[in-house]
């Protein structure tokens, strides 16, 4: 027993690896989610474990694992505030882990820490979702299978077999996988985890437009939305004018949307003329309501309603990715204003400067007609020496005076915010839209993927005749930022020297690199597909799967208890197999005698496998002394028909028959 | 007859290649003598029991591996009576005997002859050593360096000795019994793989249990039983028998069992057992069928002298502490299903 416990005080050293590198792969989601002190620690707890591991140390005083249990405790309580939700959850788990790892130093520890590494995976997934950090997760989950198979086959076996075998364990259960992944139930409702909102304010996009608002988010590489044609009906790059928000509240360079708006009534459309534009839209979960059309969408997809100023505005926040259908017509539907909306269209800012006025009023003389103030306000943009920066810098209180008459240097956010505040002086109802323009064409996918580095704010004015018609200022100042798409712009104003930021230069060069170009172009492809075919494979998906086999309508407990029944068959259809595959074949002799030893051990005497036909018919004699003289004479037969020299046909009949005999008699 | 007679039997030969069937003894010409193959054989391991009390496997393992015309190496301490056994074994064929004790001085030459100018003749001649003989007892063949050692290879496997360019075929039967003490002794030169793989098997004595020791302590002097024992058997025999070992059936089921058993081994370890070492296990098992009077191989052959023939080929692949040969042996015997 002594020598027991002792053999059990060690963790092998390639387990042990195994093992770190399965907590490696579990740390990707938790950077940039938590904070970063958490991943940290726990980084440190592996080398720590590390170090100490050789020389035999590990934490045994109870006082310091109280106190450590302690201070974790405080340290998430000062940096969230509360110990409830899932990202204080998950970090108590990773700390506790840490712990535990500095703790662990037993066999059974061992498997403890393989366990938790799993609930780690598990979290992972509560903390993104994206297609790197599944197949990270993967990894990980499939290194600690490995080092669990590595354990038990002890320390110095060699380094592929244990990955060979977990490698086959994870195919043999794919065909498990993918059962449970369609036919399990999913409730929509009710199971739903509320993750902390800050995730809105890092996507950046929001229903309030100021200096820096958009022009913050041009360094941001995620991925807004991604859409597709499916009638292949592609517009051109700088007329792909992603509606977001309309906002029709302004006050000099900030400009504002309604924070709950309206839904327009389906009465109040009209027929169109023209052909639409069909997209399907994913949008990625952003924790607010709006969601994204071409201009301009006419019709709604289910869940959504089309608010004043014909965007479109979804009923729920939208926590996880969503993919809609809208159709856009190159023209809005209901042209005219409604009384009530007339007012706000004009409204100012309450202070506007003495500049400004005269500015607008310089415009106005001699009852110029609308069309003409848009015509003058857009000269002034274009030969005033106004500059188009993607960090224009900080503007003070009074930005819009600064803006126009100062520095004129600004994002498309200045331009649009201060274009329609003159319009506005000038008593010309205009409002202001943001969104995204254009987007990258992924050419294996066949779709477009607008990140939020494609925001973009623009103007619509109201003109008696036309109705709201899209102007948009930052084309007159940047026409290539609008033709091109930003990415392109940024890349001919860096060959241009225009730009100082070296390293994004040098990303961007890589990325033109044709395989890089490829393999991004294949990466994105496939995270969308993960994206709209696994991540949104829900209730209602799942329905609608139902449906298009022809099982819908039954109640989940006929899913849960039909897919045991099919995991079962499975198996069973497994274990057939390998049955199959081992059972004896060949002559006649050799089944004959399995099936004298399947009787043999069905009376206790069973043939171990390795066991020679002498030695267990000596044993079975022994064991069932009853048919000691029968079981002596099948051996003798048996040997003589496998192993003897020549044998007669007339010994392989009586060997049958005396094996029948004793299946049948005893 | 004893050593001395042979020794000089063997020396008015004119020349020794070749087998020396006619010139043996009174009793290989004694027609009573030949009967049942199984009998004899059965006569012959008896004898040698008598001698070596209480270890009846052992000594009929060696038996066996004689038959297979193979060398046996016998390992174990000292005192367990390991040159006993092999003195027995080599009386009682009545073959030519020579003992060779190894040290860690002996050179080749010690053991397979010199040539020594004769100052008559005006030439080299050769004179032969110690192991043109028919049974040569090397005892404890790991004192030696390894030079010595394989000086032994070429006539252990080739029945020949290749000594200034000439080669000399030694008599038939040729059969090496070499024995050694366990590698942790002190001043051990541990036998290289390839030497391991020219010794058929490897037993173990192994001090003999209570009763078989007291009578051992009450009976006779074993070098006087030694020198009273008479040859069962003579080399004409021998070789017959010998022949007929290789002639015992072995069906296809049988060799799929073999096949499978070389199949594991090369599967789990880094280095698994070698084709001559299925040979030998085929061969050790043919004459373990035939000493049990059968004409056929039953895998039972292959258990019973499995761990004797695999375990010194498989021991120096040992991969984790308190493993041997031996128990990789019999983990492979109890793993593999018998077909």
């Amino acid at each position: 027993m002594k020598i027991l416990r002792k053999q059990d005080t060690r963790i092998p050293r390639r387990p042990l690896l195994w093992l770190a590198a399965a907590l490696l792969f579990t740390l990707p989601p938790m950077f940039g989610t938590l904070p970063s002190w958490v991943p940290l620690l726990f980084l440190i707890a592996l080398a720590a474990k590390f170090w100490m591991e050789p020389k035999g140390y590990h934490l045994r005083s109870l006082v310091w694992k109280l106190v450590l249990v302690a201070l974790i405790l405080s340290l998430l309580f000062f940096s969230y505030g509360s110990l409830r939700g899932i990202e204080p959850g998950v970090s108590l788990i990773v700390m506790l882990t840490s712990v535990k790892i500095l703790e662990a130093h037993t066999a059974r520890e061992f498997h403890i820490m393989i366990m938790v590494a799993w609930v780690l995976c598990l979290c992972g997934f509560f903390l993104s979702q994206n297609l790197a950090i599944a197949l990270c997760l993967l990894i990980a989950f499939t290194l600690l299978l490995v080092g669990l198979i590595q354990f038990h086959r002890g320390s110095s076996s060699a380094f592929w077999p244990p990955v060979r075998t977990a490698g086959k364990l994870l195919a043999q259960a794919t065909p498990l996988i993918v059962l449970l992944f369609l036919f399990f139930p999913r409730f929509s409702t009710g199971f739903r985890f509320q993750i902390a909102s800050q995730r809105g304010s890092s996507t950046g996009f929001s229903d309030h437009l100021s200096p820096g608002s958009v022009s913050s988010l041009t360094n941001s590489s995620a991925v807004a939305f991604r859409a597709e044609f499916p009638d292949g009906k592609i517009p051109t790059l700088g007329a792909m004018y992603w509606r977001g928000v309309v906002m029709w509240h302004g006050e000099g360079l900030e400009w504002n949307a309604p924070k709950n708006p309206a839904a327009l009534p389906k009465t109040s459309q009209s027929p169109l003329r023209s052909e639409g534009v069909r997209q399907w839209i994913t949008i990625e979960p952003h924790d607010a309501r709006w969601m994204f059309a071409l201009d301009w969408p006419a019709n709604w997809p289910s869940g959504a309603r089309l608010a004043p100023g014909n965007y479109l505005w979804s009923d729920q926040p939208i926590h996880k990715p969503r993919r809609y259908e809208v159709t856009s017509y190159p023209e809005i539907p209901n042209n005219q204003p409604h009384l009530g909306e007339r007012e706000p269209l004009l409204q100012l800012p309450a202070a506007i400067s003495p500049a400004a006025r005269a500015l607008v009023q310089s415009w106005t003389t001699d009852k110029a007609a609308p069309r003409d103030i848009v015509e003058k306000a857009l000269e002034f943009f274009r030969t005033q020496g106004f500059l188009y920066s993607p960090s224009p810098g900080e503007y003070g209180k009074n930005g819009l005076d600064e803006f126009l008459f100062h520095r004129r240097l600004g994002f498309c956010e200045h331009y649009a915010a201060s274009f329609a505040t003159l319009m506005r002086l000038a008593g010309v109802p205009a409002r202001v839209v943001t969104g995204y323009l254009g987007g990258e064409y992924n050419e294996i996918g066949h779709f477009f993927l607008v990140r939020q580095a494609d925001a973009h704010a623009w103007c619509e004015i109201w003109f008696p005749d036309l109705g709201w018609q899209r102007i948009d200022p930052t084309a007159v100042v940047a026409p290539d930022r609008v033709n091109l798409g930003f990415n392109s712009f940024l890349e001919r104003r860096a060959a241009a020297g225009q730009l100082d930021n070296t390293q994004g230069v040098l990303a961007r060069k890589l990325a033109h690199w044709p395989i890089f170009a490829r393999a991004r172009l294949g990466w994105q492809t496939l995270s969308y597909a993960w994206d709209t075919r696994v991540l949104s494979f829900d209730g209602e998906e799942q329905e609608s799967f139902f449906a298009s086999v022809g099982i819908a309508g039954h109640g989940p407990i006929f899913f849960i208890v039909g897919t045991l029944v099919i995991a079962i068959a499975l198996l069973a259809l497994y274990a057939g197999w390998t049955y199959l595959r081992t059972r004896p074949r060949g002559n006649r002799v050799k089944i004959m005698y399995e099936i004298f030893c399947r009787k043999a051990a069905r009376l206790g005497a069973p043939r171990n496998p390795s066991e020679g036909p002498l030695d267990f018919s000596r044993r079975a004699t022994r064991l069932l002394a009853n048919d000691s003289e029968r079981i002596r004479s099948i051996a003798e037969a048996y040997i003589a028909l496998r192993y003897a020299p020549a044998s007669d046909p007339m010994t392989l009949e009586q060997f049958a028959k005396e094996v029948s005999a004793f299946v049948r008699t005893s | 007859m004893d050593e001395k007679a042979a020794q000089d039997l063997l020396h008015q030969r004119s020349f020794i290649g070749r087998p020396m069937h006619s010139t043996l003894l009174a009793n290989e010409r004694d027609p009573e003598i030949r009967f049942d193959t199984k009998k004899q054989i059965a006569a012959f391991t008896s004898q040698i029991c008598e001698v070596i009390v209480g270890k009846t496997e052992a000594v009929k393992l060696a038996v066996a591996c004689l038959l297979a015309r193979g060398h046996l190496l016998i390992e174990d301490i000292p005192g367990v009576g390991k040159t006993t056994l092999s003195q027995a074994l080599a009386r009682s064929l009545g073959l030519v005997f020579q003992r060779i004790q190894f040290t860690s001085d002996l050179l080749p030459a010690d053991i397979l002859g010199n040539s020594i100018f004769d100052r008559n003749e005006q030439r080299f001649v050769f004179h032969q050593g110690p192991l043109f003989s028919q049974v040569v007892l090397i005892d404890e063949v790991n004192r030696a360096t390894a030079k010595t050692q394989s000086a032994l290879l070429e006539a252990m496997e080739e029945h020949q000795i290749s000594a200034d360019g000439v080669t000399y075929e030694l008599p038939r039967p040729f059969f090496v019994i070499a024995t050694q003490n366990p590698q942790y002794q002190v001043g051990t030169f541990p036998l290289p793989e390839s030497q391991l793989d020219r010794f058929l098997m490897r037993i173990e004595l192994g001090v003999p249990d209570r009763a078989s020791e007291r009578a051992m302590l009450l009976g006779m002097d074993r070098r006087e039983m030694l020198k009273e024992l008479n040859p069962v058997f003579g080399a004409e025999t021998l070789l017959e028998i010998q022949a007929k070992v290789r002639t015992i059936h072995t069906s296809s089921a049988l060799l799929d069992y073999l096949q499978d058993l070389l199949d594991a081994s090369r599967q789990r370890h880094r280095s698994g057992l070698s084709p001559r070492a299925g040979l030998a296990l085929l061969h050790a098992s043919q004459a373990w069928a035939m000493m049990n009077g059968r004409d056929m191989v039953l895998p039972e052959d292959i258990q019973a002298v499995g761990t004797a023939v695999m375990a010194h080929r498989l021991g120096h692949d040992i991969e984790q502490s308190g493993q041997s040969g031996r128990t990789l042996t019999a983990a492979l015997l109890n793993s593999v299903p018998v077909p």
